[in-house]
């Protein structure tokens, strides 16, 4: 017995030795990766080191990053901005996203939280959890965070290696990070713009269901109205922006109207600024989205500068600019 | 708890350690602690489900004390149908009425008649299949006074739940397992270190082959109506290996779990696939199941005692309920019906025991007559496991009639899932193991036993390393289902 014990240390030992050297390189290398994870985890990353350092910061979920380009917005305002939309979450995780941003880097001057019906619901599965792979063991903030989601379990969180055992694409893409092969950008300043073509997921989605209804989570709506009054506190301009939803797929919410009334609510109660483009004549041109939530690149650029146009002149009005 | 989970990493190591250290070699105490643990092993699966097995382990424990006291016969046969009934009773509400009901009810409108029979909203308690047929063997053989009742319940019990063979078996007999109980264990190094490469394999198998099969098998056998016939043929032959090596490394893992414990199991498969006919396939695949029926159904309905017709009658009727053993399923009969066909002609031209010896042996490769025959079997295999995993008869005509229409002269197309070309290579790679290990009692038995210790530990670590990067998304064992 004694010899099997020892043959079964000597055999584990090695394991128990090199998983934690091998763990950090591989979260390190992939932490550098510029397009795994949907390009979250460069926006991640940034965040980390201090490179976000803009004055104007968009909040939100693929909505957002899809939807409003920060170049645009240097070259017409003439201040620094990245786009910190997160693919697929709602608020309540984007709002981790902006206390994290808050711990390292300088406090931006606006952020343009881009609104959706989708913001005030908690999805329960992490959803693209490949962006917290790197992360997970290393930095205590994401473990936190995210444990409140479905996905990882108690191991993948506190035991080197195995949140990497059947991702051998998250492998491969920290060894085209560390020889710099294919790391191109996904994303440029959280930012990209899609050239596809109009989808059937509307059509698809119809067929499933006639209609549905979102159900708001109540601890969101509360985060929600906490950091309205944080970014009050912090002297932080913040808009909300409904950005352009193709008109057909509108009836497809049974409460749609009072959603958007939650935030008109809270852009009234706190005098913020609410701009809704979802009956802007953007929303009725099929032309510029690929599918009912989303615009094309052609589609964003044009919504971005007038996005820019309409914040101006809203800010002027408001005396916010001179 | 699922074999190839960290939970059961953690589980198998405590109960090992207490197994060997804190009884002090007691087998009596190794045995109230194999119960305890196969308990908490079977609750944490479900543990409302508890009371079922616990209920169906008494049932046995006294009927089966019943049998052995009986004075007479017509007794006997009292207490041995009391238990088979209840036994099957509960198989049969569990796992057989929804099915029974709606296959009425389509019976009647048929007929014109409208029935609503209802259905029961009831989860399969995982592992009923198994532990009955256990119970029913016990009793079965005492009945036959093949064996003596164990009037230990704990021994008995760990004898029924003993957690490795527990939700998927191997099916025991108590002519097998009980002695083993009943004796002093000691612990031997070689089958301890044995047992630990059974486990390795079996993980191998399970989840770098199967798991990753299962993905494809799935994807198109879900959407098969967008594939062309020649990329069907490979969703037939994905499953035919997720099937084979789910379920095989799942025995792998059961029986080098029991021998870490000092017990051996029954051998539940033995390379099926390389089989030279379909007799000596069902030889080879799910032995514990298929031997059970020989045992316990066929050679009491009369065997091949009564003439070619008796043969061949009972032939049917033992692969047609095998077939609906595997699940409430009008797909799953018919696949036991076609093995029965397929084994007919060796039946009536009595060549079923033609090939009895391991194919090629203490060669390197087959004869081209040994190949054809592996490829015909293996052929036949392939298209009745169609059966099996189409999600109804229906869906499993219509998958066939694809196959066989002009697409099938086609370049296959490759569900946009996975890493294709290293999954299909390790597939290959696992197929020539196989075919080296034959001989053994599982692939890597004896491979690299002469190596010198670097080499060998760089193979285990070789297969450990396969199993972090190239593991599939974690599936259910496919036999916890039935």
């Amino acid at each position: 017995m004694r010899k099997f014990l020892l043959r079964i240390l000597v055999f584990t030992l090695p394991i128990l030795i090199v998983a934690y050297p091998i763990d950090y390189l591989i979260s390190k290398y992939l932490s550098e990766s510029n397009n795994y994870g949907i390009g979250e985890i460069k926006i991640w990353k940034d965040i980390y080191s201090g490179k976000i350092n803009s004055d104007l910061v968009i909040y939100g979920s693929s909505r957002a990053w899809l939807h409003i380009s920060p170049k645009i917005i240097e070259d017409s305002l003439q201040i620094s901005s990245y786009n910190l939309g997160m693919d697929g979450h709602n608020f309540w995780l984007q709002y981790f996203r902006h206390k994290e941003l808050l711990q390292f880097n300088k406090k931006p001057k606006y952020i343009i939280l881009s609104v959706d019906i989708f913001t005030l619901q908690k999805r329960t599965e992490l959803y693209n959890y490949q962006q917290f792979l790197p992360f997970l063991l290393w930095n205590k903030d994401i473990n936190q965070y995210t444990s409140s989601y479905t996905g990882f379990s108690t191991y993948d969180y506190n035991i080197p290696l195995i949140r990497y055992s059947h991702e051998l694409e998250a492998l491969i893409a920290a060894l085209e990070s560390f020889t710099n092969y294919h790391n191109t950008n996904l994303r440029i300043k959280g930012y990209m713009g899609t050239e596809k073509k109009w989808n059937n997921d509307l059509d698809n989605a119809k067929s499933k269901v006639d209609a549905y209804e979102i159900k708001l989570d109540s601890a969101s709506v509360n985060l929600f109205e906490q950091f309205i009054n944080e970014c009050h506190d912090e002297r932080i301009n913040l808009i909300l922006v409904y950005s352009p939803e193709f008109i057909d797929g509108q009836s497809f919410v049974k409460n749609r109207q009072e959603i958007i009334s939650k935030y008109e609510y809270f852009a009234r109660k706190y005098n913020l600024l609410f701009l809704d483009y979802s009956k802007d004549e953007l929303s009725m041109q099929k032309q510029y989205f690929y599918n009912a939530e989303h615009l094309n690149k052609n589609g964003s650029e044009i919504f971005t500068n007038k996005l820019i146009k309409d914040i101006k002149a809203q800010m002027h009005n408001k005396g916010y600019i001179q | 708890m699922l074999f190839n989970s960290i939970n059961f990493a953690i589980f198998l190591p405590i109960v090992f350690i207490l197994y060997w250290f804190a009884t002090s070699g007691n087998f009596k105490r190794q045995n109230i602690l194999l119960l305890v643990s196969s308990y908490f092993f079977y609750a944490c699966w479900d543990w409302r489900f508890m009371f079922l097995l616990i209920f169906s382990t008494l049932l046995d424990y006294f009927t089966g004390i019943k049998i052995y006291e009986a004075k007479n016969k017509k007794k006997k046969l009292f207490w041995l149908w009391l238990s088979i009934g209840i036994n099957l009773g509960f198989l049969g509400v569990f796992k057989y009425y929804n099915f029974f009901a709606a296959s009425f009810a389509d019976g009647l409108s048929l007929l014109g008649f409208k029935a609503n029979l209802g259905s029961l909203q009831v989860i399969l308690p995982v592992g009923i299949s198994f532990y009955t047929f256990h119970g029913l063997s016990y009793v079965l053989d005492l009945y036959k006074n093949r064996i003596k009742p164990e009037r230990n319940f704990v021994d008995y019990s760990v004898f029924v739940s003993f957690f490795p063979l527990l939700v998927a078996g191997p099916i025991e007999r108590a002519t097998h397992l009980l002695p083993q109980i009943l004796k002093k264990r000691e612990f031997e190094y070689p089958k301890a270190v044995d047992g630990l490469r059974q486990i390795l394999w079996g993980l191998f198998k399970k989840i770098v082959i199967a798991d990753n099969c299962a993905e494809y098998a799935n994807t198109i056998f879900n959407h098969s109506a967008d594939y062309s016939g020649s990329t069907l043929v490979l969703g037939a032959l994905f499953f035919t290996f997720q099937i084979y090596c789910d379920f095989s490394g799942y025995s792998d893992i059961a029986l080098g779990t029991a021998r870490l414990f000092g017990i051996d199991l029954l051998r539940n498969f033995a390379f099926p696939y390389f089989s030279r006919d379909i007799a000596e396939f069902w030889r080879r695949w799910h032995i514990s199941l298929s031997s059970w029926f020989k045992d316990y159904l066929y050679i009491p309905l009369g065997g091949s005692k009564g003439g070619m017709w008796m043969k061949i009658r009972n032939t049917f009727i033992i692969f047609i309920i095998s077939g609906f053993w595997h699940g409430a399923n009008w797909t799953f009969i018919i696949w036991g019906f076609l093995n029965a066909l397929y084994i007919m002609p060796s039946i009536i031209f009595n060549t079923h025991r033609n090939n009895l010896d391991i194919v090629a042996k203490g060669k390197f490769l087959p004869t081209i007559k040994e190949f054809l025959s592996i490829s015909i079997t293996f052929g036949l295999t392939v298209f009745a496991w169609i059966f099996f995993r189409a999600a109804n008869v229906t869906h499993a005509i219509s998958y066939i009639s694809m196959i066989f229409s002009s697409s099938l002269i086609s370049i296959p197309s490759f569900p946009g899932i996975g890493l294709t070309p290293p999954i299909i290579l390790l597939t290959i790679l696992f197929l020539i193991i196989e075919w080296l290990g034959r001989e053994q009692q599982y692939a890597i038995a004896h491979l690299g036993l002469k190596w010198n210790k670097p080499l060998r530990y760089a193979m285990y670590y070789s297969i450990i390393i396969a199993i972090i990067l190239f593991g599939g998304n974690k599936q259910q064992f496919i036999y916890f289902q039935f």
